[in-house]
């Protein structure tokens, strides 16, 4: 008998296999509806294309929703980053400054946002708000006043696919290794796991959290020069909605709203492909009206997220459901 | 005490999937008994109370109160039959307030078209803690930021408010410091003279001798056997429990202290304010160097100093070995220092994260390869070989911390510090809700510990673990030390309470 227990125990999480069932009921789902166009090299290279901009920003955002906060300011500090890359190269004429130019400046705006965090104790959903609105509003005036510009043509080989596709393959890898094998992934789960106990231990939250702020600043930076890549220059539109769309893939990858060992790497790439599916697949089965789609993108969230929870229902303590049977006592006197 | 009988189970059994919790259990208490109930952690003791308060269903049985059929279907219906209690798990909401938490699900009682007069309801918990002579914390602030001991006296008074004829305290003591260990003793001893009946766990042995009635031993979901407190020993109990005779060395034999001339910790003159002030002490290699004093002594903030974990208003605490001062928790991480908080699921460990992560937090910076690498094998390596060395019972590492019983956890808790190689090790109450058998486990590896020249500070509540173990002893009052008494001194439990009070 206690063989048996044990081997219940051995088995896999369910709720570790949630988004990859999500995934693949998706992509079944909808290559059969859409009659095997899913399918097609052109359908799958549009899905990775599709994906990179929520895959690099979103492996910055992994760090900082592993340690139980959110960054959603991705989409602005990506749009600030690529105005003034595009603008410094544009009136030096140095072409190739458009590239640490934008990496500085998504550095700096995460550097203030793990400032204000972790030295302010702001809670990073306020701060993320208040940036979201004004860093927008300043992206939008400085854009009215220096117009739409384009990259400078010497740097037109970013727009190459291979290019882009080996760059991105390279800085997945480095991400990769730094959260899954390095002590900064390592700590940032422990703070999301409890910040007391890390605290407790000696692990240096307050830089930590600097620093994972940081890295996603810096991410911003790098999907800026890969958006810039794709759409030729800048635009009004230019990181609109991406934060929710990194939220939405790492929540729907299976990430915890509060993080800690919940977090994993290959979560941030299976819920980016998992988002554009829906997407790529609702416009391909002639659902392509945005506002259905976006309803419908909702509503699968939503449902991913219920199952998720549901299904990691053994993460939670007995003491809680003691404490809540004994919270429930004598009601009604 | 009068002979009538108030509670009495007949034949209950409860199992949990394979596991037998509760092996035909037959019981009876009687009106003003005060009744211990002990057993190594897993024997099945906190289900059996939980039956009796209506938190979980038996799954076959009888119970009568006042020999009447009594089948709980929920704490409120226990509550009814007046019967409360007092559980081991932390049971209040953190983000409410004191007062609330006392009459939580009952607030009803205080309100008015819907509106629920705080005054009021403080007025009445106030009435609770007075009544009953608990100490009280402030009533309007959340129970979130308090001591573990203020919110045990918190659920106290929630479990006395339903003025119960049984109370069941679940591990009570383990959170309490001397002083209010004495008050509850207190209000053990008035329960009784009321008539009323009272269950106790505890795993202090000696304490449940001197404060029950009677004992009911349990092993393996069965009653072993059953004792007048007044006719047994802590010995016979400890055999009874494990059914085995345990080994005499449980603390050390020697009376001499026993260290070397290095000093490995010098704090002088350090303040906390509010918590401890002018505090000074040295630790040598290879001492243990214990602390008691009551609850608001400082003893624990001593801890929490040393380790980095406060800002100190005055002082400074130095690494004697390399002429450091540790002035946050990294420093002293960085610089072979160990710390096993008090609070274990809440300040120790990530309790819903593996074994493993659990095992190879501290130690990360010593595993880390070249460019930066943590090599998988190498933390499955440390983990499995301390899984193994220190026998915790899982199913292997990858398995979560809340899986496990207390004393496994705590195996884990303490165990991952002698990973690394440590120079100076902080325990705090490092037996805190642990059976007999995982207790003189931990009394081993303190030895062990001392005599691989580690410095160890033990501050304990429990005042004959210190004086067990402890090659010199600083009795602390009012964040001051107020004596130092060495082992071969005047080394006993008078001299010590004489001064702590």
């Amino acid at each position: 008998m206690k063989e048996k227990l044990l081997n219940m125990k051995k088995k896999i999480k369910i709720s570790d296999l949630v988004p990859f069932i999500a995934f693949i009921v998706l992509f079944v789902f909808f290559t059969i509806v859409s009659n095997g166009k899913m399918l097609s090299a052109y359908s799958l290279k549009l899905l990775l294309e599709q994906s990179i901009l929520t895959i690099i920003a979103g492996c910055g955002v992994l760090f900082v929703v592993a340690q139980g906060s959110i960054d959603l300011t991705v989409g602005v500090n990506l749009a600030l980053a690529g105005v003034i890359g595009t603008h410094v190269a544009t009136i030096t004429g140095i072409g190739w400054l458009m590239i640490p130019v934008a990496m500085a400046v998504g550095l700096i705006m995460g550097l203030i946002n793990g400032f204000v965090v972790s030295k302010c104790k702001v809670p990073s959903f306020t701060i993320s708000i208040a940036m979201l609105i004004s860093v927008r509003g300043i992206v939008n005036y400085i854009q009215t006043v220096i117009g739409t510009e384009y990259i400078p043509g010497d740097m037109s080989f970013i727009t190459n696919s291979g290019v882009k596709i080996g760059a991105f393959i390279v800085i997945v890898a480095i991400i990769a290794y730094i959260f899954e094998f390095t002590r900064l992934g390592r700590y940032s789960q422990a703070i999301g796991e409890n910040e007391t106990t890390a605290r407790f231990v000696g692990i240096p939250v307050s830089k930590m959290k600097i620093i994972v702020f940081a890295l996603s600043g810096l991410m911003a930076g790098v999907a800026a020069i890969f958006s810039l890549a794709t759409v030729g220059g800048t635009s009004m539109q230019m990181g609109v909605f991406l934060e929710m769309k990194v939220a939405m893939a790492i929540f729907f990858g299976g990430v915890l709203v509060t993080g800690g060992t919940s977090a994993k790497f290959y979560k941030v790439i299976l819920g980016s492909l998992s988002i554009t599916i829906i997407v790529n697949g609702l416009s391909l089965i002639g659902m392509s009206d945005s506002q259905i789609s976006q309803s419908v993108e909702g509503g699968l969230l939503l449902l991913i997220l219920f199952i998720t929870i549901m299904t990691s229902k053994q993460r939670k303590h007995s003491a809680g459901k003691l404490a809540a049977a004994n919270a429930a006592e004598t009601d009604g006197e | 005490m009068n002979n009538e009988v108030i509670l009495e189970i007949r034949n209950l059994n409860k199992r949990f999937g394979p596991t037998h919790a509760n092996k035909n259990i037959n019981f009876t208490l009687k009106r003003g008994e005060i009744r211990g109930l002990i057993g190594e952690n897993g024997s099945g003791k906190s289900t059996l109370l939980s039956q009796i308060a209506g938190i979980q269903r038996y799954d076959s049985g009888e119970m009568y109160v006042n020999g009447e059929a009594y089948e709980p279907h929920s704490p409120l219906d226990a509550n009814k039959h007046k019967i409360s209690m007092v559980m081991q798990e932390l049971g209040v909401v953190g983000n409410l307030s004191a007062g609330v938490n006392v009459f939580l699900g009952r607030t009803g009682q205080f309100s008015k078209f819907g509106i629920i007069s705080m005054k009021k309801m403080n007025r009445a918990a106030q009435e609770q803690f007075k009544k009953w002579n608990l100490s009280m914390p402030p009533l309007n602030q959340q129970t979130d930021g308090m001591m573990i001991e203020s919110r045990k006296m918190i659920e106290l008074a929630r479990a006395l408010s339903v003025d119960p004829d049984i109370i069941l305290l679940d591990e009570v003591t383990q959170s309490l410091s001397l002083n209010n260990r004495r008050q509850l003793y207190e209000l053990i001893n008035r329960l009784k003279e009321m008539g009323r009946s009272v269950i106790v766990i505890t795993h202090d042995i000696e304490e449940m001798v001197e404060i029950t009635d009677s004992i009911t031993v349990l092993r393996d979901g069965e009653i072993v056997g059953e004792v007048k407190s007044s006719e047994t020993t802590p010995d016979e109990i400890r055999m009874m429990m494990v059914g085995r005779e345990i080994n005499g060395d449980y603390y050390r034999a020697d009376m001499t202290p026993d260290y070397s001339d290095e000093v490995v910790l010098d704090v002088k003159n350090i303040s906390v304010p509010h918590e401890i002030s002018d505090v000074s002490f040295q630790v040598h290699a290879g001492e243990i160097l214990g602390f008691c004093g009551l609850s608001d002594s400082g003893i624990h903030s001593v801890g929490k100093a040393v380790y980095g974990l406060s800002k100190l208003s005055a002082g400074s605490v130095e690494l004697k070995y390399n002429g450091l001062s540790i002035k946050k928790p990294t420093d002293a991480l960085r610089n072979n220092v160990g710390y096993v908080p008090k609070d274990r699921d809440n300040e120790a460990l990530m309790i819903h994260a593996s074994i493993k992560d659990n095992f190879c937090l501290p130690s990360l910076g010593e595993l880390e390869g070249k460019v930066w690498l943590l090599n998988p094998a190498k933390l499955n390596k440390l983990s499995n070989e301390m899984t193994e060395s220190l026998s915790v019972k899982c199913t292997g590492i990858k398995q979560t911390m809340d899986a496990l019983s207390g004393g496994n956890k705590q195996k884990v808790n303490f165990g991952r510090w002698l990973a690394k190689d440590l120079k100076l090790l902080i325990l705090d109450c490092p037996t805190r809700g642990v059976d007999v058998g995982v207790k003189a486990y931990i009394y081993q590896l303190i030895k062990e510990a001392k005599a691989k020249n580690i410095a160890t500070i033990l501050i304990s509540d429990e005042l004959t673990e210190v004086l067990g173990m402890a090659d010199r002893l600083l009795v602390m009052k009012d964040g001051h030390v107020t004596r130092e008494i060495r082992r071969d001194e005047d080394f006993t439990e008078q001299s010590v309470i004489g001064v702590m009070i």
